[in-house]
């Protein structure tokens, strides 16, 4: 009985220690290295992207979250229209085809980035899809979120709002390059 | 407040250190030489497996089954399967290694960290006899993003040879070398075989695919080839 007692405790003890996940900030740390093929076989890395708030989540087509998400990544870069923000897709670990059979059943507006075998996945320590990054213009990490979010309202949409604030006021003009769909 | 759980954590150690108990567990008789020892993830034994379990048994090998996070009243969390008392784990492997059958030992998930404590705890004659089969083994300490893993240390693995189970289509997959790495630091003799086409937990989705439908139906052949092939005796 005095056993059972103690392992109904450690349950609750347990249980209360579950928390969800959040976005996560961090301290404005470089980010890593990213170098990986579009799906028109273009090299694409960071630098790509420098000057701007970039949004860099990695998924896959076969995470039901990663795939709730999306529709809310495509809303946001509709919204952020010639605004200074990236939105970047990187697939994890799968190949061309298994990302343009998902994409068939998709649009999207943003680039879709392949990483067939899994090098920046494991550069960027992604260990649970989808993980997304958010870096501010100067390629520093700034935030990290595991798990989908709705990314055009919310805590999210602050957050994005909050790194574009940064920026010179001149680069924050809608004139600003958007990122050409694919 | 920290005392109250430091009080309930020591209350829960003291009650676990008394004595070990072979955990209850659901038994597939065969007359087969092999027995197989089924430890259900942190989520708790699914139908599909049970249904595995019955045909392996049909096929002749002995399945015990163990759910453990009914079998302790635990929450379906992973960090339930780092609270399962080892000890109990290890009167179990050896009350199947004394049964005089080829004891293969399968573990899902986070379910792999008490097996794998278990088999630490075993005598060194005892952990050569066993084998392990881990499915998408989960033995991670820490694993933050941009953060290098951390793993587990279970204890000496030596003498035990393991075979990891690994769903292609999982974030686990891109990390199969280092987790392999670990376990050979341990001093396990491991190996791996990569399931195509499949997700962590196929058999218990909320959307599966057809052809997770497919393989969660015929999961006892799947365990059967994987066993044959890697011929561990």
């Amino acid at each position: 009985m005095k056993r059972w007692l103690g392992v109904c405790a450690m349950s609750l003890l347990l249980a209360g220690g579950a928390q969800a996940a959040g976005f996560e900030a961090r301290a404005a740390t470089p980010a890593p290295e990213l170098k990986a093929q579009d799906l028109a076989g273009t090299t694409r890395t960071l630098v790509d992207y420098r000057g701007k708030v970039v949004l860099l989540n990695f998924w896959a087509s076969w995470c039901p979250p990663c795939l709730r998400e999306m529709p809310s990544m495509e809303r946001l870069r509709v919204k952020m229209a010639g605004r200074p923000l990236a939105i970047v897709a990187l697939d994890s670990a799968e190949t061309a085809e298994e990302v343009n059979g998902f994409l068939s059943r998709m649009t999207l507006g943003f680039p879709i980035l392949l990483d067939p075998d899994g090098s920046n996945t494991k550069r960027w320590k992604v260990f649970a899809l989808p993980t997304t990054f958010l870096l501010d213009a100067s390629g520093r990490v700034r935030h990290v979120l595991t798990g989908p979010t709705e990314w055009d309202e919310g805590e999210a949409l602050e957050i994005i709002e909050s790194l574009l604030a940064e920026l010179p006021a001149g680069a924050k003009s809608p004139t600003g390059g958007a990122l050409t769909p694919q | 407040m920290r005392f109250f759980r430091w009080l309930l954590l020591s209350v829960w150690t003291v009650s676990f250190a008394v004595q070990a108990d072979v955990p209850d567990h659901q038994v597939f008789p065969a007359q087969g030489p092999q027995l197989l020892l089924w430890v259900a993830s942190e989520r708790g034994r699914a139908e599909p497996e049970v249904h595995a379990a019955q045909q392996l048994a049909a096929q002749g090998v002995e399945t015990w089954m163990l759910d453990l996070v009914a079998a302790y009243f635990l929450p379906q969390l992973p960090s339930s399967m780092d609270a399962v008392p080892h000890q109990d784990l290890a009167a179990w492997l050896r009350a199947a290694q004394a049964s005089g059958k080829r004891v293969v030992v399968y573990a899902v998930s986070r379910a792999a960290v008490p097996v794998l404590r278990a088999a630490a705890a075993l005598e060194p004659a005892e952990r050569q006899r066993l084998c392990v089969m881990l499915m998408y083994p989960n033995l991670y300490t820490v694993a933050e993003p941009l953060a290098e893993p951390d793993f587990l240390v279970v204890g000496s693995l030596a003498g035990l040879r393991v075979q990891v189970l690994q769903p292609r289509r999982s974030a686990a997959t891109p990390w199969l070398p280092g987790l392999l790495d670990h376990l050979a630091k341990q001093g396990a003799t491991a190996s791996h075989v990569i399931l195509e086409n499949l997700r962590e937990g196929y058999w218990m989705r909320e959307t599966p695919t057809e052809f997770e439908i497919t393989e969660s139906r015929r999961m006892d052949a799947m365990l059967l080839r994987e066993l044959n092939q890697w011929g561990c005796k």
